[in-house]
């Protein structure tokens, strides 16, 4: 009998074991999970662009970042080509930070010598803590200016007729320290289409994912799916394949994609390369970063 | 109930009050900071953080710090920021680094003074621990204990390798300084 009267007594011991056996480590680890502030996930993507596509990422406030694109013939036009190396597209761009949220960014491409320019706002923050969303949202705004003299066009090349307008939205998440997932639904509009039954509105879901291979290495992949319609018909769904290599201030990113354009209504609505025709040019981009403020 | 369970409930109450003024003689901080050099024959790099974190016991002198590893600030660029985190320290994996010990000497915290003190303890930083021995200096005040110290830390110690691409660009040994003020923890 005297046992079971014992139990309980041993019972309430061992709980005021665990009360009073709590460390030093876990009272201030308590103390300070209880005064934590949000704690935003960083490094969902390396740089701004997944492979062609914005990512959520940001250029921080008072940074600048020069980036180079430069993507290739097709692979299969040939040793006389030297397998794409002989023509050369390129993208010659300017990021900047306004703030840690807000980016603004200008570009001009051989494709169609075309200028452009970005204003990317981030709403929604991954991460843990007070305000802090379970995953990124940003919106691009973007518009184009195709300059190309085209003495063949029926129409009139009014600076209206040449422009082209982007909306973006990225909606994307980090799961784990080596996977990041980005769906970004796009709206392209063209002011001005070749023909009749071209469309002026386009739509298409891009689907983006980074995959860390190692510290320093990362293996991309990118696709936009065009939504049915006479884009969809004309065009392929541009779909590219990547690397993001690190070395100290520079970030390079090489790739093979189908997509000849680095700007988002050429790559999104008008590639006309197939893969498994072997239409797949080599490419690269090359992010230079110049802090301007030092602040970091 | 049995005379037993009685005492037992006792040694219990005994166990409660003396956890309760344990309690009552922590001083704590979140607000310390931890500046760092990397001094390298090509690059000088620096980083601070003000969120050094720490609890002192002043009963038995134990001690426990922390401090979140992605709150540097500094650099010299961003992009040196984000290898800081993701390659370097791993954050994400490792995101706080730990110093739990205790001061070898006894502490007459009741009196003003500014003494010498060594802490001694475990100092995990990347995941890997090392038994260090810190020199500081204590400034007690009535109701206010700060510490200063400086030390180094040999990053072959804990397990962060750096690329021989950089080498020369980042210090093999980073010098750390700590300036830390506690109050009573409440």
């Amino acid at each position: 009998m005297d046992r079971i009267k014992i139990l309980p007594g041993f019972i309430i011991i061992l709980l005021c074991q665990t009360l009073s056996g709590q460390s030093l480590e876990e009272i201030l680890n308590q103390k300070l999970e209880k005064e934590a502030g949000p704690e935003y996930t960083m490094a969902t993507f390396k740089a701004g662009r997944i492979i062609n596509g914005h990512s959520i990422q940001n250029t921080e406030k008072g940074d600048l970042l020069f980036i180079i694109g430069h993507r290739f013939g097709t692979l299969n036009s040939g040793f006389y080509n030297f397998f794409g190396l002989d023509e050369a597209n390129t993208r010659l761009g300017l990021d900047y930070g306004i703030t840690d949220r807000i980016n603004a960014g200008i570009g001009r491409s051989t494709y169609q010598k075309t200028w452009d320019g970005f204003l990317k706002f981030k709403i929604l923050r991954q991460g843990t803590g007070p305000h802090t969303s379970p995953f990124t949202l940003s919106l691009v705004l973007g518009s184009d200016l195709n300059t190309f003299k085209d003495p063949a066009s029926e129409y009139e090349k009014t600076f209206t007729n040449r422009l082209s307008y982007v909306t973006q939205l990225l909606a994307a998440r980090k799961f784990g320290p080596r996977f990041s997932l980005q769906l970004s639904p796009t709206y392209i509009h063209k002011n001005l289409v070749p023909l009749k039954i071209d469309q002026n509105n386009i739509f298409a879901i891009g689907t983006g994912a980074r995959f860390k291979l190692g510290n320093r290495i990362s293996l991309n992949a990118e696709h936009f799916y065009l939504l049915p319609g006479q884009s969809a018909d004309d065009y392929k769904n541009s779909f590219s394949l990547g690397v993001d290599l690190e070395t100290g201030g520079h970030v390079f990113q090489l790739h093979l994609t189908n997509s000849r354009s680095m700007i988002e209504r050429g790559f999104i609505s008008e590639t006309s390369g197939n893969w498994l025709d072997g239409d797949i040019h080599f490419g690269f981009n090359i992010t230079r970063n110049f802090g301007l403020q030092k602040k970091y | 109930m049995s005379r037993l369970g009685t005492i037992l409930i006792l040694i219990c109450l005994a166990f409660l009050s003396s956890s309760h003024s344990g309690q009552q003689q922590l001083y704590y901080s979140d607000i310390g900071k931890l500046d760092f050099t990397s001094d390298a024959p090509l690059e000088v790099i620096k980083a601070n953080s003000g969120k050094l974190a720490g609890v002192l016991n002043l009963s038995d002198r134990s001690f426990s710090f922390s401090i979140p590893m992605n709150s540097f600030m500094g650099f010299n660029s961003a992009l040196q920021k984000t290898h800081f985190n993701e390659n370097y320290l791993e954050t994400e994996t490792f995101p706080k680094s730990t110093f739990n010990g205790k001061i070898i000497e006894e502490v007459d915290f009741k009196s003003p003074a500014t003494i010498k003190v060594r802490a001694k303890g475990k100092l995990k930083i990347h995941g890997i621990e090392q038994d260090r021995i810190i020199r500081c200096t204590m400034k007690i005040n009535h109701g206010n204990i700060s510490v200063e110290t400086t030390f180094t830390i040999p990053l072959e110690d804990h397990d962060i390798t750096i690329p021989s691409i950089v080498q020369q660009k980042i210090a093999e040994v980073i010098d750390v300084s700590i300036s830390f003020s506690m109050r009573e923890m409440k």
